[in-house]
């Protein structure tokens, strides 16, 4: 055997004293960290593979598991630090491009963190949303840029296809392939319940979620993958992905063997065939080919449904998303750098993209300085944590919010960031029916249903405070914010005051 | 309103009670039997030997139950006489008249012809509740028995008494122990363990042709091989032969047993019905008529002619046997043609330390087993016997633990919801 | 009746079941002192078969013509005429097992006494249904006369 030159990561330790050796975790742990002595009874850890994704430790009925950091000491070095140390090793090892999964770990700054909400106090009142009526369904869609009325006052204008979200949150796209169909499944039951919509992805539609058509969005990607007239026509909208917010500028790959008959049949493509999406659209090259595709998928679904454009947060995000509007998309979503993947290169996830404060702030302006603003809603993703975060999104100018890592830890995900290894404990991230049959749809939708309606009663709560009634008014009024330790530059791109002021 | 009458209440006759209370609400039951006990559970007297339940503990119902179900036990009641025509049985000074009757009869203990056994006040069978308390009212721990016969009455008789007794030995005319339940390769271990456990003495293919007496009491036997062993207490225990007497005093068809109609459970009689050790039944597996002496068995017959005395249409299903036993906490479980022989019979043998599992097939259908210390869920395996299941359908080892996993998923998922067989 | 009913395709593998089932009847009731400490050594009445791909929770069907009830030469298995339960009467089994030898389920237990289902004896879910982390279990009356 080789030597190994980078440490393990965790530890598992067991307490014997608590430990019945009932064999739970040496059956749930898909790295085989747990086994049994040679008598066939005693549980025994081996912690090398140990991911800490806390299936073992949520699952032990006896608390007996605990899983720690495993703390082996280099030699202190602010620049040499260990990670880059390991990463170094495990290319030397392999020579090949480093993944991984989920959004990027590394500590930039959040601004979500840096941005203060508003309440009111004594000049006006605020509204206690237990009591009083407060709205939060959001409308998304092209606006008719002015309103005529024949004389009895009934608006003469022709709307545009417009989609009704009973919450201001939706499910960001997750492909059946990258995510398990049972994980699919729960955020469909989950959004048809809340009345929001999830995400297909680029992997198609499994003939599974056909009940689900209704609250839909169904992506056109770069590998066109699953996409046929009846799949765009069972939708609420189509979106066309150019970009993603953790590995802008690059496709992606399902490897062959993640490519089972079902992923293969909802992706149109041959069982265990690479499912290769390229970097670009090879159909889009300029604002003008972006158009004859949207004006082709409005064509093919009869100019009911509206048509999404997503594009990753990239430097010059707010002339993209100019481009974006002109070229006919009745809606645009941002996506930000900390947002989550199934899998990317590590590289390309940690240092490219901007986030998506910056972004959505900047865009939200430059439509509004050009006065197109209504003519789309702007949708932002990558990475909200919690209701406070939708809110701060709200209020810099997104119409809506998506949100796709939250649910996943409502569904048991913790985040252990080896999704690339399609050996997911929690059923999430896994195509192996053995690991997706742990994800049970009928218990998952229901606590995903029960997150967002958290989340809802906090963004009425926190408008109540604001003294405000309805998200629409909470939309790009920048005056609920204010920024904390920024520097005037930032203050400037949020468009947000500081706090004090 | 029909009156009923049962002759017989061990397993078929309380059975057959219950059936036709369940089918007949109003119905007149009268349940017989000439013992002094109210229902009580047979097979349990071996464990009544070594002290392991109490009388009480071994009646099948509470005393109070008869009379919630109004089913008219009479005990110490034993029928001597069948008058067909006036359609009254008579049982001792009484007669009781019957628009239905029921012949659950039982067995009786078959005494082979030896010198000098008879009406000694040692010698004692081990069949009924009685004998076993008057076995235990002789034995003690200075006692040197004798038991007569290795089958399952003799094998249980001698378990119960080496725990009492200073030593026991077993004469028997085969060559093995438990010949009825077990093949000749099991048998072997299963004597040794018994032997080592029981401090028992075996004396195979030998049998006691004679016993010395003194003052009625016998002090020792000789065996055929010339033998001759003190003996303080003989158990005779060669075997049973059907109780058919009453049947054949009343000019009913009698062969081995009392002969029935399979599908009706009648005899020749139309309104007697016959279940239990006494009656003819039909083994399913190789078609063959014989006296089929099993718990289950009587149960599953006595509900049938229940049933169909009530007017209902229960029959017995598919009949063959099953035997689950334990020696000194070795467990022996067997079911179907275990001695099987013939081109048209195959077997596979597993074995290893105390444990053994023996399946037998023919063709592709399991028709036997016998599992020793190996018995976790041969239920599963004596329903497959009892389907006619083809083995090749099954996934998995058939040797292996048998388990739901081995069945399709449409059978998986009946078996889930209950629906089995 | 209500019984308890096992869905394959959510079963997990991870036997918690058993543990919560054994623990239940245990004297103890306390998870660490009945699967580490009790003697005798309290039995799981639900066995888990199968492997990781495919498994199943078995447990007593509470049938409604129960061949261990049949095959019980003692009158120990019984079936409550109220609620429906398959139970034993451990006073009574003498342990034979004869009710083994003919579950055509394989929900019988060797112990002592023949060791089976018998609902946690109470209203509520039973133990492996309360405690079965995928709702692999589910207690519910899908029919059957009681």
């Amino acid at each position: 055997m080789s030597i190994n030159y980078i440490p393990r990561r965790f530890t598992v330790v067991r307490d014997k004293e608590l430990c019945i050796n009932c064999g739970c975790c040496v059956r749930q742990c898909s790295n085989e960290c747990h086994y049994y002595a040679d008598d066939g009874k005693t549980a025994l850890v081996n912690s090398n593979a140990c991911v800490a994704c806390h299936r073992c430790v949520d699952m032990c009925p006896t608390g007996a598991l605990r899983i720690e950091k495993y703390v082996c000491d280099y030699r202190e070095n602010a620049n040499w630090t260990p990670q880059y140390q390991q990463e170094i090793c495990r290319q030397a090892a392999t020579g090949g491009v480093l993944l991984s999964g989920m959004g990027t770990p590394k500590p930039y700054p959040v601004y979500w963190d840096k941005i203060l909400l508003n309440a009111s106090q004594v000049t006006n009142p605020s509204i206690d949303p237990l009591r009083e009526p407060m709205e939060i369904r959001t409308i998304l869609g092209r606006k008719p840029e002015k309103i005529t009325v024949e004389k009895k006052g009934k608006s003469t204008v022709e709307m545009p296809p417009q989609v009704i979200l009973e919450t201001p949150i939706m499910f960001s796209a997750m492909s059946f392939g990258s995510i398990s169909l049972n994980a699919q499944k729960s955020l469909a039951m989950a959004a048809k319940n809340l009345g929001t919509l999830f995400n297909t992805g680029e992997g198609g539609l499994h003939p599974d979620l056909k009940d689900y058509t209704d609250c839909a969005i169904v992506q056109v990607a770069s590998g066109r993958f699953g996409v046929h007239k009846e799949y765009l026509q069972n939708s609420r909208f189509i979106e066309i992905k150019i970009g993603q917010g953790a590995k802008p500028g690059i496709g992606g790959h399902l490897p062959g063997e993640k490519v089972n008959v079902e992923v293969s049949n909802a992706r149109m493509i041959p069982e265990g065939s690479d499912a290769i999406s390229p970097a670009p659209h090879h159909d889009i090259y300029s604002i003008e080919d972006l158009r004859q595709l949207i004006w082709s998928l409005k064509q093919a679904t009869h100019n009911e449904k509206p048509v999404s454009v997503k594009i990753a947060a990239v430097h010059n995000v707010a002339a993209i998303v100019s481009g974006c509007a002109r070229a006919g998309a009745d809606i645009i979503a941002i996506d930000g750098f900390r947002g989550g993947t199934g899998a990317a290169p590590t590289r390309i996830r940690d240092n490219v993209g901007i986030p998506i404060e910056l972004a959505l702030a900047a865009a939200d302006q430059r439509l509004r300085d050009e006065g197109i603003r209504s003519s789309i809603s702007l949708v932002a993703a990558g990475s909200f944590r919690c209701s406070a975060d939708i809110v701060k999104a709200i209020a810099l100018g997104a119409d809506a919010c998506y949100c796709a890592s939250a649910p996943l830890i409502a569904m048991g995900c913790h985040m252990c960031q080896t999704c690339n290894t399609g050996k997911c404990n929690w059923g999430i991230a896994t195509q192996r029916p053995e690991l997706v049959k742990r994800l049970n749809p009928d218990i998952m939708h229901e606590r995903v249903e029960n997150l967002i309606n958290a989340w809802n009663h906090e963004i009425k709560e926190i408008m109540g405070g604001m003294g405000i009634n309805s998200v629409d008014s909470l939309r790009g009024n920048r005056l609920m914010l204010r920024g904390i330790g920024l520097t005037e530059k930032e203050l400037e791109i949020l468009g947000i005051k500081h706090a004090g002021e | 309103m029909m009156n009923y009458v049962i002759v017989g209440a061990s397993a078929a006759g309380l059975a057959c009670a219950e059936q036709i209370r369940k089918e007949d609400k109003d119905g007149r039951i009268i349940l017989l039997t000439k013992e002094e006990y109210l229902p009580y559970s047979r097979p349990s007297i071996s464990y009544y030997l070594k002290g392991k339940v109490t009388e009480k503990d071994m009646l099948l119902r509470k005393p109070s139950y008869y009379k919630q179900t109004g089913i008219e036990i009479v005990t110490g009641a034993e029928v001597t006489a069948i008058d067909r025509k006036k359609k009254t049985v008579r049982a001792g000074r009484k007669s009781y008249h019957y628009d239905k009757l029921c012949l659950c009869t039982g067995s009786k203990p078959f005494v082979p012809p030896m010198k000098n056994t008879q009406s000694k006040e040692n010698a004692l069978t081990f069949l009924d509740l009685a004998c076993t308390k008057a076995l235990k009212k002789k034995a003690n721990k200075d006692t040197r028995a004798v038991v007569i016969g290795a089958g399952l009455i003799g094998m249980k008789a001698a378990e119960g008494l080496s725990k009492i007794c200073k030593s026991v030995d077993v004469a028997e005319l085969s060559e093995r122990v438990l010949p009825s339940i077990l093949d000749a390769k099991s048998s072997k271990s299963v004597k040794k363990f018994i032997e080592t456990e029981g401090h028992i003495t075996f004396h195979l293919g030998d049998t006691v042709t004679e016993a010395k007496s003194k003052g009625g009491k016998i002090t020792s036997v000789v065996l055929k091989s010339g033998k001759e062993l003190p003996c303080d207490l003989l158990v005779l225990a060669v075997g049973v032969r059907p109780e058919t007497s009453l049947a054949e005093k009343a000019g009913l068809e009698v062969n081995r047993g009392i002969i029935i109609d399979p599908g009706t459970m009648r005899t020749s009689d139309s309104d007697i019905y016959a279940a239990g050790d006494c009656a003819v039944s039909v083994d399913m597996l190789d078609g063959s008529k014989k006296i089929i002496a099993l718990w289950v068995n009587a149960v599953r017959q006595g509900k049938a002619a229940g049933s169909q005395m009530a007017g209902g249409e229960g029959a017995t299903g598919g009949t063959f046997a099953v035997n689950a036993i334990d020696f000194y906490g070795m467990r022996i479980c067997t079911c179907g043609l275990i001695n099987a022989a013939g081109d048209k019979y195959s077997d596979r043998v597993i074995q290893s330390g105390e444990s053994y599992k023996r399946l037998i097939f023919e063709g592709n259908r399991l028709v036997g087993f016998v599992l020793i210390n190996s018995s976790e869920n041969a239920g599963i395996y004596t329903n497959l016997i009892e389907n006619k299941t083809d083995v090749t359908t099954l996934s998995g080892d058939i040797l292996g633990t048998p388990s739901l996993m081995w069945f399709d998923k449409e059978t998986r998922k009946s078996r889930l919801k209950g629906e089995s067989a | 009746m209500k019984r308890v009913y096992a869905k394959e395709e959510l079963c997990l593998n991870c036997r918690l079941c058993e543990v919560y089932c054994k623990t239940a009847h245990s004297q103890s009731k306390d998870i660490i002192k009945a699967n580490k400490y009790e003697d005798p050594e309290p039995v799981s009445r639900v066995t888990v078969c199968g492997d990781k791909m495919l498994s199943a929770a078995v447990n007593c069907r509470h049938c409604d013509n129960p061949k261990c009830v049949e095959a019980c030469i003692t009158g120990a298995m019984q079936k409550d005429k109220k609620t429906g339960i398959v139970r034993v009467d451990e006073e009574k089994c003498i342990g034979c097992m004869t009710c083994l030898a003919v579950c055509p389920f394989g929900c019988i237990k060797t112990g002592k006494f023949a060791v089976k289902c018998d609902l946690c004896c109470t209203e509520d879910e039973p133990a492996c249904v309360k405690n079965c982390p995928n709702r692999a279990l589910v207690y519910a009356d899908f029919g059957g006369k009681g």
